[in-house]
């Protein structure tokens, strides 16, 4: 294995296996590094824990339930305002938060009352809403309260009520991937199934995997909807607790992350028989692709082309007009899972930027394996990272551009490397066509920020220019190219709102679009 | 009329104004030189406060974990904090000072910390590392006691009882500042400055602030070195500016060393400052200059121009950290408006028998409403449902939904203000802080009259 060795790793030299560098010859047999394994104390790793996999990631996208943790208050506080996970019923889920606030008492008596005291007073604050999640925490778990007995006193004294209980404490496994597991299996087991759905359409899908960060769940629906497909329940971004309950009665799971949410549609599979479709929302070709497999299924190619069709002349000239200026430009692709192989490859050809490393915190062999196949030679991947070896793989790569999350992304600023958040984005959505073109203009907008010329400058030392008063990001990024190049008729920067969600959450879609006699005649 | 102070009267929390104890102690840990703390538990425990961090200062802290994992909740996890000491010193060379910060888990299993430092001083400390200073600190904050801020108190005064060491009197002041931002050192240091006192600064944070810089240098750490916290023995007396943020070291020191303290106020508002420099002049003998008073002079100038006119009656809600809520009450009486609810984040019994919350419910002459063990949602729920009338709402930024879907005017102050930019750049303390804050409240008032079309036009002339 062409395993990299960073210096600052030698003294442990277990972290070896865990970075690779691409070589010329090299396959997933011959480079990969380990994954998904404990993390060794005292590294400065970057990895979260399985609570938060759990109830951070994937339970509060969560728009319509109460979202409780039976713990100490710093793991609600801590995992509170800190994602971009929006819904269109005014963002309930990222304004509320619940801890039964265990105390020393509880850890020594016990916390059953507490959490149930609990229940009952958050179902009385907020009367509108009549479901809720539950989560357990290091310190709960250890103490060993039953959650799911409190929950079932609870829903038999407030009829009409519904309670869903994930046991992930964060101590459960070496990253927050634990936590997504978990709470994956519990919903499955518990919940799905309990709730009879609507369908409305001949054409009806979950989607699953998509955490509405700054709207990517809605862009996505919007296409499946102008499809005529139904989309019974969206797991769990902007997603409603009992459609949610409703999935075993999709046709098809629809899997965006497979890294957080690929086991509920393998029991979804296992127990409904619902087949699965991995599909990918970023990037023109991957996007394009991925709403005519969808099609497939269905028989709905002409619906789907028809779309594609749309989106890429009105968008693929402003894509373009990025391109060329990005073409070139060094980016290190450090997420948290799985946006290391959506992105991987689609950046590179659709942007022209060159991924020198990619890296994943939480992320498991096969994401490391699609990640690499993918990746360009000469790329270093990196698994678990730490602060140290994040460092050194940016002196040693030299990027412009890393797309990771709000503190690395710091960390990389003193480099003066700009940074992108990879997990909350800058100015999505980033998916859908018009997304895409929002990620390269945000791409674009660090790497030829003025300021950020000016930020190497050294005025004590260095002979510098006293010409000009201001540079536009144009006469920087357009150095490099001809007139022609440049000035192509039709292409232009994004023409886009700052708000392009909001308006689709008032459009209407033909409802004769969801019957199959209609599709013969489109 | 009366000021009315009580407990919370739900369980749970909605909406906490507070994260736990780790937090605090780690926040302390970033203001030494030469240190880096391992918490002992859960990777989000460190995760998630560094990403607190970094959303309040937008830079990076480097805190290790101890990353508790599954095995090491049923067997116990010492051995874990073994390697985490031996990987980051042997990573981190310049590293002489590792607080080792427990958890609600590794509490609840109840590792010995003490017990794993002692093994580490005589075993590996001596053998792999012999010659090279370093300091292992154990610092007990279990989640399910306190709050962030209790947590700062116990870490400060296990720093205090680590380090500190009684050689020759050095003739400084100890300033405790609490758990204040860089621009509030900044403030401090220039009223020490204009005193002619020389003192040591816990913590020494205005580099938090830090540059980028074209040679890539710019680190955010503290500055407050080993020297420091010893030589807190020798101090000729210890001012601590907020009870419950450094007060027990300050106590600790008055009580193992004979250096006399003083606790609180925090110097916010105008009265407040005055108390504090008094407190130095007592203290240090020297007399507080002409060019202070001058400095004073300004910014009742300032507040001059804005109370009377603007400020009287309008009602406050402030929450945060109990002392600066009790100062900012304080000051805003001051300045004639009238606070009518203050909300104390945690449990602490010690509020109850507060001079200055005594003092409120002595002589406040409107309804005021103080609530311990309080939660965000005493502050919406009165609004919302119960009639409250509010005009402004000061505090961190985690109280943004309460000012935002009820449409009133939010002052950004305390700890953290991640939504609003570089607050942590400019002092709430001193006469410059008392600038701030009053015309940080009036443009905030101003702004929002303009967006409600409220009198906006007032200012047409003014």
């Amino acid at each position: 294995m062409p395993y990299h060795e960073f210096e600052c790793s030698t003294c442990i030299p277990e972290r070896k296996s865990h970075a690779v560098l691409k070589g010329e010859e090299d396959d997933l047999t011959t480079c990969l590094p380990e994954g998904h394994l404990a993390t060794i104390p005292g590294t400065i790793s970057e990895r979260g824990c399985a609570y938060c996999g759990a109830k951070h990631v994937i339970g509060t996208p969560m728009k319509d339930a109460i979202h409780m943790s039976h713990g100490p208050v710093g793991c609600t506080y801590d995992t509170w305002q800190t994602k971009r996970y929006i819904s269109d019923n005014d963002n309930f889920q990222l304004k509320y938060t619940h801890a039964t606030d265990m105390k020393e008492t509880h850890v020594v008596f016990g916390g059953m009352d507490l959490l149930k005291k609990n229940m009952i007073e958050a179902f009385k604050a907020h009367p509108e809403i009549n479901r809720m999640t539950v989560y357990q925490t290091c310190a709960s778990a250890l103490i060993g309260d039953d959650m799911e007995a409190m929950a079932r006193e609870v829903m038999k004294e407030l009829p009409g009520t519904d309670i869903f209980v994930c046991n992930a404490p964060g101590f459960g496994g070496p990253s927050q991937s634990g936590g997504h597991h978990k709470i994956n299996i519990s919903w499955i087991n518990e919940k799905v199934g309990t709730v009879e759905p609507k369908i409305t359409s001949d054409y009806v899908i979950n989607y699953v995997g998509d955490y509405n960060i700054q709207g990517d769940c809605e862009v996505m629906c919007d296409f499946f909807k102008r499809m005529g497909i139904q989309v019974l329940s969206t797991f769990t971004g902007n997603g409603s607790y009992d459609e949610l309950r409703g999935m075993h009665r999709a046709h098809l799971n629809v899997l965006e992350c497979a890294r957080s949410a690929e086991y509920i549609c393998n029991e979804l599979r296992v127990k409904y028989g619902i087949p699965r479709l991995d599909i990918d929302g970023f990037g023109f070709g991957p996007l394009s692709e991925s709403l005519m497999k969808v099609a497939r299924f269905f028989g709905l190619e002409d619906r789907a082309q028809a779309i594609i069709d749309e989106e890429v002349a009105r968008w693929k000239p402003e894509l373009d007009w990025y391109k060329k200026r990005l073409t070139g430009v060094k980016v290190c692709l450090w997420p948290g899972g799985s946006k290391l192989w959506h992105w991987a490859n689609a950046i590179h050809e659709e942007m022209g930027v060159e991924v020198v490393s990619l890296y994943t915190k939480f992320g498991h062999q096969g994401d490391m394996e699609k990640g690499i196949a993918r990746a360009e030679v000469g790329t270093l991947a990196i698994d678990d990272p730490n602060e140290l070896e994040g460092l050194e793989a940016m002196r040693m790569m030299k990027p412009d551009v890393i797309f990771t999350g709000v503190r690395p992304g710091e960390v990389a600023k003193k480099q003066r490397i700009q940074y992108l958040n990879a997990h909350a984005y800058h100015n999505g959505p980033y998916k859908g066509f018009e997304g895409w073109v929002r990620f390269a203009r945000d791409i674009y907008n660090a790497h030829y920020s003025p300021i950020h010329q000016l930020s190497g400058i050294d005025i004590s030392k260095d002979d510098f220019n006293i010409d000009k008063g201001f540079m536009t990001r144009q006469m920087i990024s357009d150095v490099k190219l001809t007139p022609e190049e440049a000035h192509v008729e039709g292409e232009t920067p994004y023409t886009g709102e700052f708000d392009c969600v909001t308006p689709l959450r008032t459009k209407t879609y033909p409802s004769e679009l969801t019957r199959s006699t209609t599709a013969q005649a489109v | 009329m009366s000021c009315d102070l009580r407990a919370k009267e739900r369980s749970g929390i909605i909406n906490p104004i507070f994260t736990c104890q780790p937090c605090g102690a780690q926040y302390v840990s970033i203001g030494i030189k030469d240190c880096i703390a391992i918490v002992h538990g859960g990777q989000g425990c460190v995760m998630f406060v560094r990403m607190l961090f970094a959303q309040h200062f937008k830079d990076n802290f480097d805190i290790a974990s101890s990353s508790l994992h599954e095995d090491s909740a049923v067997f116990g996890a010492t051995g874990r904090v073994e390697t985490a000491v031996d990987v980051l010193l042997a990573r981190y060379p310049h590293v002489r000072v590792i607080p080792i910060i427990t958890t609600c888990s590794t509490e609840i299993i109840g590792d010995d910390i003490e017990g794993v430092i002692n093994k580490l001083n005589n075993g590996l400390l001596k053998e792999k590392y012999a010659g090279r200073e370093v300091h292992l600190v154990p610092v007990h904050t279990p989640s399910f006691k306190g709050s962030m801020i209790s947590g700062y108190d116990v870490a400060v005064e296990s720093l205090v009882k680590a380090f500190a060491e009684q050689t020759t009197p050095n003739g400084k002041i100890n300033l405790i500042t609490g758990w204040v931002n860089p621009g509030d050192v900044t403030a401090l240091k220039h009223l020490l400055a204009m005193m002619q006192i020389d003192a040591t600064v816990l913590f020494e944070i205005e580099s938090f602030d830090s540059p980028l810089m074209p040679d890539k240098s710019g680190v955010s750490h503290g500055e407050t070195t080993v020297e420091d916290l010893k030589d807190t023995a020798n101090a000729v007396g210890t001012i601590a500016l907020n009870r419950y943020e450094g007060g027990k070291a300050a106590k600790y020191l008055e009580k193992k060393f004979k250096v006399p303290s003083v606790i609180g106020p925090s110097p916010i508002g105008i009265r407040n400052t005055d108390t504090f420099l008094k407190q130095l002049q007592t203290m240090s003998g020297k007399p507080i200059p002409e060019a202070l008073v001058k400095e004073r002079g300004i910014a009742i100038d300032a507040i001059t121009d804005l109370a009377h006119m603007f400020f009287a009656d309008k009602r406050v809600a402030i929450f945060g950290a109990p002392d600066l809520v009790i100062s900012l009450a304080e000051f805003c009486i001051d300045m004639e408006m009238k606070p009518v609810l203050l909300l104390l984040g945690d449990d602490n019994s010690g509020y109850k028998k507060d001079d200055r919350i005594k003092a409120l419910q002595a002589n406040v002459d409107w309804d005021m409403e103080i609530i311990m063990n309080a939660d965000l949602w005493e502050l919406d729920d009165r609004i919302k449902n119960k009639g409250l009338k509010l005009d402004l709402i000061m505090g961190h930024s985690k109280g943004r939904w309460a000012a935002i879907d009820n449409h009133i005017p939010m002052v950004r102050v305390g700890f953290p203000t991640y939504d609003r930019a570089g607050l942590y750049r400019h002092p709430v303390v001193g006469y410059a802080g008392a600038i701030w804050l009053a015309e940080e409240i009036a443009n905030t008032l101003f702004t929002d009259m303009e967006y409600k079309r409220n009198k906006e036009w007032l200012l047409n002339v003014w």
